[in-house]
């Protein structure tokens, strides 16, 4: 088992996913190579853990679809994907868009000796770029695939794979990750820390 | 006190009124209120000449880090008259009340409008509170105004600026921006980017205590940011002014997540935050004055006042290039302070 290891899941749920008819597109061409990706890594002994939105309904700035609130507690529209879990998957409950904030992310990656996070899911220019920026100032080292996270939008997917890159991640293809995984040769990390 | 949370009875003017103004606002406020319970406040001054300012809070999240709508509400407001070089001595607290706001919470907040008030030796003389149905005002919106004497002879204002002068900024820009939109959608910065929610009254002291005629104008960056106070004062002042990209200050955690939401710092509002407009013979002793007050410590001179040009405000940016820095029309971000 790369004990050191776990990856992130962002909000693959069944009401997130299906917002609306680009994003059902672009989850359509992203889940045959995810779910090959995550069956690797949990041959590989690596910890899937999803991320699981739950919006509440007293908050404000949650964000509703034509009025209506979407992954609300218990409802079949927050459930994780099917296609994406298994039996050995970790579920952590979120209210907001960093895995981290106001959950027990970290003390479950700490229990689980984790020092690095694979961060992947949707959409990559809000969680998988806020929970990534979250892990980075909380001390793992990050690691996004850009094969491995999605979004509607193609160039809001560009630009913030261009900001992990320039502050916070290593963007490394999954191939390549999960070779480097199995040789237990995760690369060097040449983030430079915020002093 | 009757029951855990605010009833519209509280803000009649009857019974549950006084039970809440003397049972809880009162003696939360301590020390710092001196209200006699009067229609109005009547005070005493030792000057002829006094600063006058109003401001209404309504930020959410109500509680952040570093502070709270109490803290900000005072801090706000005594900024307000320090930059127009006053002593702050008196404010006035006027309470907009969500019906089922919890009292525990308005406990929270006026502890910190005491601790913060007294902290900038102001003494709240007079208040209101009134309470509104549930939906009309969310949670609680707090009015403060203020009184600041003057204690010595100065003139400050942007017609006092004059080309030559250096530009002094005392703080981080934009990091109560950055950590209220944090703290709303969760975004993960903010634990690292906190507000910089403080009264600045007594780095304003200091240093017109040594420097009161060399420090010709001063600005409390709130909404709009520092873009905004710069082309407010060059307009104002028939000047222009050239600043440098790579001094001003701006906390990386802050650079990165302003590059995130897409929003430039130059713009964002700030809570402890001043621009100094300063001769620039003295520029260096003030910013070391500044430096040495604990909410001055990321103080920096970040540019120059020069004659009127085409452009009212330009900015050198670290690549050698040259920007101008436009007054921002709109897109304000909501409920930051």
């Amino acid at each position: 088992m790369v004990a050191s290891c776990a990856v992130l899941t962002n909000d693959l749920q069944y009401d997130l996913i299906n917002k609306n008819e680009e994003r059902k597109a672009a989850v359509a061409a992203f889940t045959p190579p995810m779910t090959s990706f995550l069956a690797e890594l949990r041959t590989l002994g690596v910890p899937v853990v999803h991320l699981q939105l739950i919006n509440r309904e007293d908050d404000p700035h949650a964000e509703r679809y034509d009025g209506w609130l979407p992954a609300t507690k218990d409802s079949e529209g927050a459930r994780i994907v099917a296609e994406f879990l298994a039996d050995t998957d970790l579920t952590v409950e979120k209210n907001k868009d960093s895995g981290f904030f106001e959950t027990e992310l970290h003390d479950r990656l700490q229990e689980l000796g984790v020092d690095t996070v694979v961060i992947t899911g949707m959409q990559t220019q809000i969680c998988v770029q806020t929970t990534a920026a979250d892990a980075f100032f909380r001390g793992y080292n990050v690691i996004v695939p850009p094969d491995a996270v999605v979004s509607a939008n193609a160039e809001d997917q560009a630009r913030a794979l261009e900001w992990l890159g320039s502050y916070c991640a290593t963007i490394m293809p999954t191939t390549e990750l999960v070779a480097a995984i199995a040789q237990d040769s995760l690369p060097e990390f040449s983030v430079v820390p915020i002093p | 006190m009757t029951g855990d949370v605010i009833q519209l009875d509280h803000g009649t003017g009857g019974g549950m009124s006084q039970e809440l103004i003397a049972e809880l606002i009162a003696p939360r406020l301590g020390a710092v209120h001196s209200g006699r319970m009067e229609d109005s406040a009547v005070l005493e001054l030792d000057v002829t000449r006094i600063a006058v300012t109003t401001d209404s809070f309504v930020v959410d999240p109500i509680f952040f880090g570093n502070g709270d709508i109490g803290k900000i509400a005072v801090c706000g407001t005594v900024n307000d008259l320090a930059v127009s070089g006053a002593v702050p001595r008196y404010l006035t607290l006027s309470l907009v009340l969500e019906e089922g706001f919890p009292i525990a919470d308005l406990a929270r907040v006026l502890d910190s409008v005491r601790e913060a008030a007294g902290q900038a030796r102001v003494e709240v003389v007079a208040g209101d509170t009134k309470v509104v149905r549930r939906g009309e005002v969310d949670k609680i919106f707090i009015n403060t105004a203020g009184i600041g004497e003057f204690a010595r002879e100065i003139e400050l204002g942007m017609g006092q600026v004059s080309p030559g002068d250096a530009v002094i900024v005392t703080g981080w820009l934009g990091n109560h921006s950055i950590h209220i939109l944090s703290l709303r959608e969760g975004l993960g910065f903010e634990e690292r980017v906190l507000s910089d929610c403080a009264p600045l009254d007594g780095l304003v002291w200091n240093v017109l205590e040594d420097h009161a005629s060399q420090v010709h104008c001063m600005r409390d960056i709130t909404r709009g940011g520092l873009g905004t106070v710069l082309n407010e004062v060059a307009d104002g002042a028939g000047v222009s002014m050239r600043i440098e990209q790579s001094s001003l200050p701006i906390q990386q955690e802050t650079a990165m997540a302003a590059d995130m939401l897409g929003v430039d710092p130059l713009y964002l509002a700030n809570e402890g935050n001043i621009c100094m407009f300063v001769d620039a013979d003295s520029a260096a002793d003030v910013l070391e004055l500044v430096r040495w007050h604990p909410y001055g410590r990321a103080a920096r001179i970040v540019g120059v006042v020069h004659e009127r040009a085409p452009s009212a405000v330009t900015m050198a940016r670290a690549d050698g290039t040259e920007t101008v820095v436009e007054l921002l029309y709109g897109a304000e971000l909501p409920r930051l302070c």
